[in-house]
C-alpha cells in the first residue's frame, strides 16, 4: 500500500511540475504572472519560516530582519561595489546567518509569546538602524536599483517569466531542503522540541543547539527571498525591506496552510495571496479594501474550524476518495 | 559490587523551601532501588538533580565514574542516564514509533537504524500493535509504556522511573511491575520513585526513604517497613498488618 501511495504522489508531483513549468508560457498576462511570482515568493518565505516556526513551533514574528538584511546586502554590494546580485544573494544569506546567532541567543531564552515579541523587536530595531544611518544605506529615502535593461548576470530581465522561474527555483529548493530535514533525525528533533522541550532534553536532544541550527537555515533562505524581491521591484527602502507585513505573512501563510507540514505554506499562500490579489484587481476600485476583509474572513474561518491548517483537509479528503473510507479531521501526525 | 551512582550530600533550596537537604545514597550496578516518602519529600527534586534539570546548591553526583553536577540533561542522557516523568510527557503529535525513534537518534542518526532500534524498544514494552497510533490517543498505561520505550531507545545504563504506576488499576500495576522486572533482568540499574508499596516490595532490593527533603532511613524492604520512623512519617501505623496481606497500596 505504501508503494502505491508513493507512486500516486510521484504522479501528482510530476503533474504539478509540468503545470507550474508551462504556466508562464500559457498565461501571458503580465498581471497574472505578477500574482504567480508573489505567490511563489511568499510561499518560499513561508517555507523558510515553517522550518523553525512550524516544525519546532518557535513562533517568530521577526523574519523581516533576514529578508531586509538579504535585500540590503545584495543591493549595497551591487550599487556600491558593482557585484552581481547573484553573488550578493548568497552574501546576504551569510549576513543573515551571522545576524541570527546573536538574535537567536537573545530570543531563545524566551518561550511562547515572549519569544514572538522579542523577534518583532529585532526586526524593528534593524529597520530603525537603516532609517537613521543615512550614509550607510540611503536612509529613509531608499534607492532605486539602476535599470540595465536585460542583463541576466545582474539578475535583470525584460521578460517577467524569468522572475517567475527564479522564484519557482527558490521555492523548489526550499521544499527539497524541508523534505530532507523532515525525513532526517533533525526533523524528528524539531517536532520533539515543538512538542515538549524538557522531554526532548531528557532523551538527549541539545535543544538550544538544534534551535540555533534551524534558525541559521531559516534566516539564510529568508535572506535569498529579500534579494530576489528587491531585484524584482527595483526599489529598496527600510520600510519595504524590513516591513512587519513580511514577518506576519511568513507566519500566516504557514498557519493557514498547516504549520509543520511540507506543503502547508504553499497551500496557505496560494489561497491568501491568490484571493487577495484577485479581489483587489476586480473590486479594488469599487470596493476599496475588500481584499483585506476577505483575507481576514479566511483567517477567522481557518482558526475556528481548522486550527491545524488546511493541509490536513487536503490529505484527509484525498484519503477518503482514494481509499473510500473516512479518515476524520485529524491533526498532523509524524510517523516513523 | 560496582557503584553505578553515588550521591554525596546534595542539597537544593527553592527560595525558603529546602527541597533536598544533605542527602547521600548510592546505587549499585544492576540493582533496583526505590525512593519513597510522602508528597513533598523531595523525590522528584532528587530525580531532577540527578538528571540535570536542576543544579544542586551543594554536593556531588557521580554516575559511572563521572561527575554530573553542571552537565545539561542531554549530556547526562548521552552518558547513559534516562528518565521518565511523573506526568507522562509523550510527543503527542507523533506516533508511538516516531516518539521512540526520536530517542533512538541519540545513538545513531540514520533513520533506518533508529527505526529498527525503536521497534525493539516498542516490542519490549509491549506496544507493537500501536506503533502507528498518535501518542496523544494512548491510554495512561500505554503512555507510560511509551515513555519507557523512548527512554530505553537512548540505550541507558541507569533508568530513573518517576511514579510510572500512578493512576493505574491493580491489573495494570501487575503488568507494570512485570515490565520493571524485565528491565532489571536486562541488566539495567533502576531507580524508581513510587507510592504503590505492593509494587515497591516486588521490584526493589533496596529502599531509600525521604521525608521533608532528608533521608530518614534506608535498607532492605523488610528493614524499611519495620523502621518506626518510616511508619510514622509515611506508611502509617496500620501498614504493618495490612502489608502482611499484600493489599496495601498506600
Amino acid at each position: 500500500m505504501k508503494g502505491r501511495l508513493r507512486n500516486s504522489s510521484a504522479l501528482w508531483l510530476g503533474l504539478l511540475a509540468v503545470v507550474v513549468l508551462v504556466l508562464p508560457l500559457v498565461v501571458t498576462s503580465r498581471f497574472a504572472i505578477d500574482i504567480f511570482i508573489r505567490v511563489l515568493l511568499f510561499a518560499f518565505i513561508g517555507v523558510a519560516w515553517n522550518l523553525m516556526g512550524g516544525y519546532a513551533k518557535q513562533l517568530s514574528l521577526g523574519h523581516a530582519a533576514y529578508f531586509g538584511l538579504g535585500a540590503y546586502t545584495s543591493t549595497i554590494l551591487e550599487i556600491k561595489f558593482g557585484i552581481s546580485p547573484w553573488i550578493g544573494m548568497f552574501a546576504g544569506g551569510v549576513v543573515a546567518m551571522l545576524a541570527s546567532l546573536p538574535i537567536g541567543a537573545l530570543c531563545f531564552r524566551l518561550r511562547g509569546p515572549y519569544f514572538a515579541i522579542a523577534t518583532i523587536a529585532t526586526a524593528q530595531v534593524l529597520m530603525l538602524l537603516f532609517l537613521k544611518f543615512r550614509d550607510f544605506a540611503w536612509g529613509a529615502e531608499g534607492t532605486t536599483i539602476p535599470n540595465l535593461g536585460s542583463d541576466p548576470l545582474m539578475m535583470q530581465f525584460d521578460a517577467k517569466a524569468a522572475y517567475y522561474y527564479i522564484a519557482l527555483a527558490l521555492l523548489t529548493a526550499g521544499l527539497v531542503i524541508t523534505h530532507r530535514i523532515e525525513r532526517s533525525w533533525m526533523g524528528y528533533y524539531l517536532v520533539a522540541i515543538g512538542e515538549d522541550e524538557d522531554a526532548a532534553e531528557a532523551i538527549g536532544v541539545n535543544v538550544q543547539k538544534i534551535k540555533r541550527d534551524v534558525y541559521l537555515i531559516s534566516a539564510f533562505l529568508t535572506a535569498l527571498a529579500g534579494t530576489f524581491y528587491i531585484q524584482y521591484i527595483y526599489f529598496i527602502d527600510p520600510n519595504t525591506a524590513f516591513s512587519f507585513n513580511i514577518s506576519v505573512e511568513a507566519a500566516l501563510v504557514s498557519i493557514v496552510g498547516g504549520i509543520g507540514t511540507l506543503w502547508g505554506p504553499v497551500i496557505g499562500t496560494a489561497l491568501l495571496e491568490g484571493t487577495s490579489a484577485l479581489l483587489q484587481s476586480w473590486l479594488g476600485s469599487s470596493l476599496g479594501g475588500v481584499q483585506l476583509t476577505v483575507y481576514s474572513l479566511i483567517l477567522i474561518a481557518v482558526i475556528l474550524w481548522r486550527p491545524t491548517g488546511l493541509f490536513g483537509l487536503f490529505t484527509d479528503s484525498y484519503a477518503r476518495i482514494v481509499h473510500r473510507k473516512p479518515v476524520g479531521a485529524r491533526q498532523a501526525v509524524v510517523d516513523g | 559490587m560496582a557503584e553505578a551512582l553515588v550521591i554525596r550530600n546534595i542539597s537544593k533550596r527553592f527560595g525558603g523551601l529546602r527541597a533536598v537537604q544533605d542527602v547521600s545514597f548510592s546505587v549499585n550496578a544492576n540493582e533496583t532501588v526505590a525512593l519513597i516518602g510522602p508528597n513533598g519529600a523531595g523525590k522528584t527534586t532528587s530525580f531532577n538533580l540527578i538528571t540535570g534539570f536542576h543544579r544542586p546548591d551543594s554536593g556531588s553526583i557521580t554516575a559511572f565514574g563521572r561527575e554530573l553536577v553542571g552537565l545539561r540533561p542531554y549530556d547526562i542522557c548521552a552518558h547513559g542516564l534516562a528518565r521518565t516523568f511523573q506526568v507522562a510527557r509523550p510527543f503527542g503529535g507523533m506516533t508511538v514509533l516516531a516518539n521512540v525513534m526520536t530517542g533512538a537518534f541519540l545513538r545513531d542518526k540514520k533513520p533506518d537504524i533508529a527505526r529498527a532500534r525503536a521497534r525493539e524498544a516498542i516490542e519490549f514494552v509491549g506496544l507493537s500493535a500501536k506503533e502507528h497510533t498518535p501518542a496523544r490517543d494512548l491510554t495512561t498505561i500505554d503512555q507510560r509504556r511509551l515513555e519507557m520505550a523512548r527512554a530505553l531507545a537512548t540505550e541507558p545504563r541507569l533508568l530513573l522511573l518517576d511514579e510510572v504506576m500512578a493512576g493505574l488499576n491493580p491489573a495494570e500495576i501487575d503488568q507494570a511491575v512485570a515490565l520493571v522486572g524485565k528491565l532489571a533482568q536486562r541488566g539495567l540499574t533502576i531507580i524508581i520513585v513510587e507510592h504503590v508499596m505492593r509494587a515497591i516490595m516486588a521490584v526493589a532490593r533496596h529502599i531509600v526513604v525521604l521525608d521533608h527533603g532528608q533521608k530518614i532511613a534506608e535498607g532492605s524492604p523488610k528493614e524499611v517497613v519495620a523502621n518506626p520512623e518510616v511508619v510514622r512519617a509515611y506508611l502509617g501505623s496500620g501498614y504493618a498488618g495490612a502489608a502482611a496481606h499484600g493489599e496495601m497500596t498506600c
